[in-house]
């Protein structure tokens, strides 16, 4: 009345795993902290330097973006902050939509609502005129008073 | 056991009290005014003692006014984990609830646990749990041919995955996950938690296979730290911390 | 009405029902009958160890253990089934261990062992470290390691289905000695349809626990309602030493949740309101650590001749304040968990008040060491096996050692399991089901469900609290012949007034009202074999005491009570004890 071995099944060697799942779990985490950062040093930099709240004006805007540098950062914090945004409230319509056709519905608006944010900013951004002109060539008013920036 | 003569050591010391129950009901074939699978609440009222567990009220009920009142129970003493139900908006153990510890003033509510569906008043379809369970593999998988003796185990080695040896598969923290009341997206924590239990045990050497499970679509990044299930946890595990673990040996590939 | 079939059908699925499922499934086409979910079984409510003498932490060997044994079964055990426990506990343990159950270990990585009652060195000479263990929840190891190896196997369960009868091919006690009476399947009812199902099976397995809910103050389950003895004393078979069931010492008292005999074992001491350590007077060699039936009687008269404490001066307290509490959250932090969620008494600082709570049936259906189980002294039924606290086989005899009973289900579910199997495999076809066999169950559910509208006076909860309290009081720790009249009176009355008991739930599908009163039947059925075979053995033994015959008495009841259910009541009869090596002494301690 021996027993057989019980039948072990093999452990398999480890092997490449889909990332999916964890990049955006990791990616949720990461892109927080530095938008903390990114969203603090915008409002210290608007609000707080120079003239604070009262200076924000079109050549403000104009007179930052004219440097490289502030339009990555403005880049940068835009599509973390969408894809940060976009991929929270994926998750909430996950939790809280009851039917299968409704979650599908939400998720493509907040999908599209992504794209066009995200599209419209990078060009605002990316082909932003400091120094525009009017049909006869001169600045209209409330340039930046360094135009033309070259 | 009813209520009264459950506890002759402390009878004298503890005076009776009236205590009103509203009930989440659902007859799956009708009842009264009440048609099929239509839930409703109803409310008892029982004199019970303050160290009368929640599952002594409820007998109470079942045996003296309402015979058709439907729950699971075994043990009632927090072992045998049939008596998960929410309580107050609470998931607990009827069994390891005392009336003192909720507040006898107002009505006690209990309703099934969440996200399973509801069968008949406090009992749920428990199969997608256990088919949650059963997916992450929950067996030892050693490799190699076994040893004539025990294999070798340090009480370090050993108490590295003890407080997830502890779980009693009574889904209170599962129904408690606001990611698993969405329509079984999720595998909800106890199932990592089984899972957990033999990915840390040096003895076993099917961590990957499992963690491959863990880090697909229902698994480990579902969780969002709400904490509900470490709160709803009657055996005391930490279920967060438990799932977080699982998460930073996926991150680093180190265990 | 549904028909299945099944080379083998295990009912149960505790432990000695999931062990038997481990072998049985690897052999044959199984299926597993349960009431609960395999979880919920009340394996998992065990707590302190079970014992194997692998001498990993002191000199012990499988002798000792089966001198052990019969020692503390007060010599009713027969001792070749007692060699088979304990030769086979080492293999039991590490199979349990490779499976993956995460024993405790000592520091070289072995399994560690921790002292238990009434296990002893050298044939008495000190208490030994027999016991292996997790924590205080090797119960619940052992059932979630075996439930996780079904899952591996993919194991069928047919969870909630009550089995509520057997299917023979003859009855039993009309058959001739030596003619076959062979197992044709069961008959069950699934909680959640209230269909009836037939099994048919060339191998019946019971693994169905016990009974302590005859009790009122028990550590069982309130599902531990002896269903499949109950089915076998109905379907003509005799039940084995009934009369023995064990009290645990320690109960918290009032409530009979059980803390772990491992409490004394890791060096808790008993004490009566006087303070005193008054195991020293009853086992003056192993003190606390002595056999359950002598440590619960000695609280029991210490309460009676007015030593007891609290208000009403009628427990006693388990004190474990002399322990560091590292020590004690590492090795026993369950039961001093159930001491504050349901006292609200502080184990650290404050001694725990206990008193003995009704544990264990030693009794149960006869069966071989192969698990076959036995239609009188000799014959056995074809294809019927049975394991676990449901079968008397018999290891335990009149008082059952601590963690003995994790090492019963495992041995003999093991046993139970291949023998069905083995069994199922030489049988070519299952024996023929009897026309209408399911007719009994649906005449007495259909009767049942009727009076829930209108008819029959009784109410389930209160003929059961009569029959708890009568046993209670009567057949407890003490008994005597006048105790044991007035039960045999009351379990007669309700008994009576049972066939008039009238439910609330019409309804078919979760009608747990339904099931009470079917369990209900049981109990009433067990608890009326337990006061016979308990009136007529005038000795006291183990667990079985009587004040007006108190010493063992060799000469006239050094033999196994079985008492068969007829027409006329119960029949008792009688069957010698198999002695190989220990002949009967002095039980002392």
């Amino acid at each position: 009345m021996t027993a057989p071995e019980l039948s072990q099944p093999m452990p398999r060697t480890r092997k490449r795993m889909n990332a999916t799942y964890r990049w955006w779990w990791v990616f949720q985490r990461v892109s927080g902290v530095i938008l903390v950062v990114l969203i603090f040093t915008h409002l210290f930099v608007n609000l707080m330097m120079g003239d604070g709240v009262s200076q924000i004006d079109f050549a403000f805007v104009a007179g930052k973006w004219a440097a490289w540098y502030w339009q990555v950062i403005d880049f940068v914090m835009l599509l973390l902050a969408m894809l940060h945004g976009t991929n929270g409230m994926s998750y909430l319509i996950n939790d809280y939509a009851r039917s299968r056709r409704s979650r599908a519905i939400l998720q493509a608006i907040l999908g599209i609502a992504a794209v066009v944010i995200i599209v419209l900013g990078s060009l605002v951004i990316w082909t932003f005129e400091p120094c525009p002109v009017d049909a006869t060539g001169a600045f209209l008013p409330g340039v930046p008073s360094g135009c033309p920036f070259n | 056991m009813t209520a009264v003569d459950t506890a002759p050591a402390q009878v004298g010391g503890v005076p009776s009290m009236t205590v009103t129950l509203r009930i989440r009901r659902l007859n799956p074939e009708g009842v009264g005014d009440h048609a099929a699978g239509e839930d409703y609440w109803e409310e008892f009222q029982v004199e019970a003692h303050a160290t009368d567990r929640v599952l002594d009220a409820l007998h109470k009920i079942k045996w003296e006014q309402d015979g058709s009142l439907a729950f699971r129970r075994s043990c009632a003493h927090g072992v045998c984990g049939s008596d998960a139900m929410r309580i107050n908006a609470k998931n607990r153990l009827a069994c390891k609830t005392l009336l003192k510890d909720l507040n006898p003033a107002k009505p006690i509510l209990i309703e099934p646990i969440a996200g399973l569906p509801v069968e008949k008043d406090l009992i749920v379809d428990m199969e997608p749990f256990f088919a949650s369970y059963r997916e992450i593999m929950p067996f030892l998988m050693p490799s190699g041919p076994a040893p004539e003796r025990e294999r070798l185990q340090s009480p370090e080695e050993r108490e590295r995955f003890d407080d997830t040896t502890k779980c009693i598969l009574c889904a209170a923290c599962t129904t408690a996950c606001p990611v698993f009341w969405t329509d079984g997206q999720y595998f909800g924590p106890q199932a990592i938690v089984g899972a957990h239990r033999f990915i840390f045990d040096s003895r076993d050497e099917g961590q990957w296979d499992r963690l491959e499970i863990l880090n697909d679509k229902a698994g480990v990044w579902k969780c969002r730290t709400a904490f509900n299930c470490t709160e709803a946890c009657p055996r005391g595990i930490e279920v967060t911390k438990a799932i977080s673990e699982v998460k930073k040996v996926l991150n680093t590939g180190e265990i | 009405m549904i028909e299945h079939e099944y080379d083998v059908v295990i009912v149960g699925a505790g432990g000695a029902g999931m062990r038997a499922a481990l072998e049985s499934s690897q052999r044959a086409r199984t299926a597993v009958l349960t009431k609960l979910y395999p979880t919920r079984s009340h394996t998992g409510a065990a707590q302190g160890g079970m014992a194997a003498a692998l001498a990993n932490v002191e000199d012990d060997n499988a002798e000792w253990h089966v001198f052990d044994t019969i020692k503390g079964g007060d010599y009713l055990v027969d001792q070749d089934a007692a060699e088979i426990l304990c030769r086979e506990a080492v293999d039991a343990v590490l199979d349990l261990e490779k499976m993956g159950l995460p024993f405790n270990r000592t520091e070289e990585g072995k399994i560690d062992q921790r002292r238990f009652g009434g296990h002893t060195r050298d044939h008495g000479q000190a208490p030994v470290r027999r016991a292996c263990y997790s924590a205080d929840r090797t119960g619940h190891m052992i059932l979630q390691t075996l439930y996780q190896q079904c899952i591996r196997q993919q194991v069928e369960f047919y969870n909630e289905y009550y089995v509520l009868d057997l299917l023979l091919t003859e009855d039993p006690q009309a058959a001739a000695p030596g003619e076959e009476v062979a197992v044709a399947g069961v008959v069950s009812y699934e909680l959640a349809t209230g269909e009836i199902h037939v099994f048919r099976a060339k191998s019946v397995v019971f693994a169905t626990g016990g009974a302590g809910k005859i009790f009122k103050t028990t550590s069982n389950a309130h599902t531990l309602t002896g269903d499949g003895m109950g089915i076998a004393l109905r379907a003509g078979l005799p039940l084995e030493d009934m009369e023995f069931f064990q009290f645990h010492p320690t109960g918290l008292a009032g409530l009979g949740i059980l803390l772990s005999e491992a409490a004394r074992g890791e060096g808790g001491i008993l004490r009566n309101s006087e303070g005193e350590r008054f195991m020293e007077r009853y086992a003056p060699t192993i003190k606390d650590l002595a056999p359950r039936d002598m440590v619960a009687r000695a609280m029991a008269n210490e309460v009676r001749e007015g030593r007891g404490a609290g208000p009403h001066k009628d427990y006693v307290l388990l004190d474990l304040t002399h322990l560091e509490p590292a020590h004690i959250d590492a090795k026993l932090p369950d039961i001093t968990e159930f001491a504050r969620t349901y006292l609200g008494v502080e184990p650290y600082t404050e001694p725990v008040p206990v008193y003995p709570t009704a544990h264990y049936a030693m009794g149960g259906i006869p069966t071989t060491v192969q698990g076959e189980v036995l239609r009188n002294n000799t014959d056995k039924v074809t294809g019927l096996y049975a394991a676990g606290e449901c079968a008397c086989v018999s290891v335990h005899g009149a008082n059952r050692l601590g963690t003995n009973s994790l090492l019963d289900i495992n041995v003999f579910g093991r046993r139970a399991g291949i023998a069905a199997a083995e069994h199922a495999l030489a049988t070519a076809e299952a024996a023929p089901l009897p026309a209408n066999g399911e007719a009994r169950l649906v005449e007495i559910v259909e009767r049942l469900r009727a009076t829930a509208s209108g008819g029959g006076t009784e109410s389930v909860a209160g003929l059961r609290k009569e029959l708890q309290e009568t046993m209670d009081r009567n057949v407890q720790v003490f008994r005597t012949a006048e105790s044991l009249a007035e039960a045999t009176a009351v379990v007669a009355d309700v008994k009576a007034r049972y066939a008039n008991v009238a439910i609330h739930d019409r309804g078919q599908k979760y009608n747990t009202d339904l099931l009470e009163a079917l369990e209900l039947g049981f109990l009433i059925d067990l608890a009326e074999v337990t006061v016979a075979g308990a009136l007529a053995r005038e000795e006291s033994r183990g667990g079985h005491y009587r004040e007006d015959f108190p010493t063992r008495d060799d000469d006239k009841f050094m033999k196994h009570t079985m008492a068969y259910a007829t027409g006329e009541g119960v029949r008792l009869d009688y069957k010698p004890v198999t002695i190989t090596t220990y002949q009967p002494m002095e039980r002392k301690y």
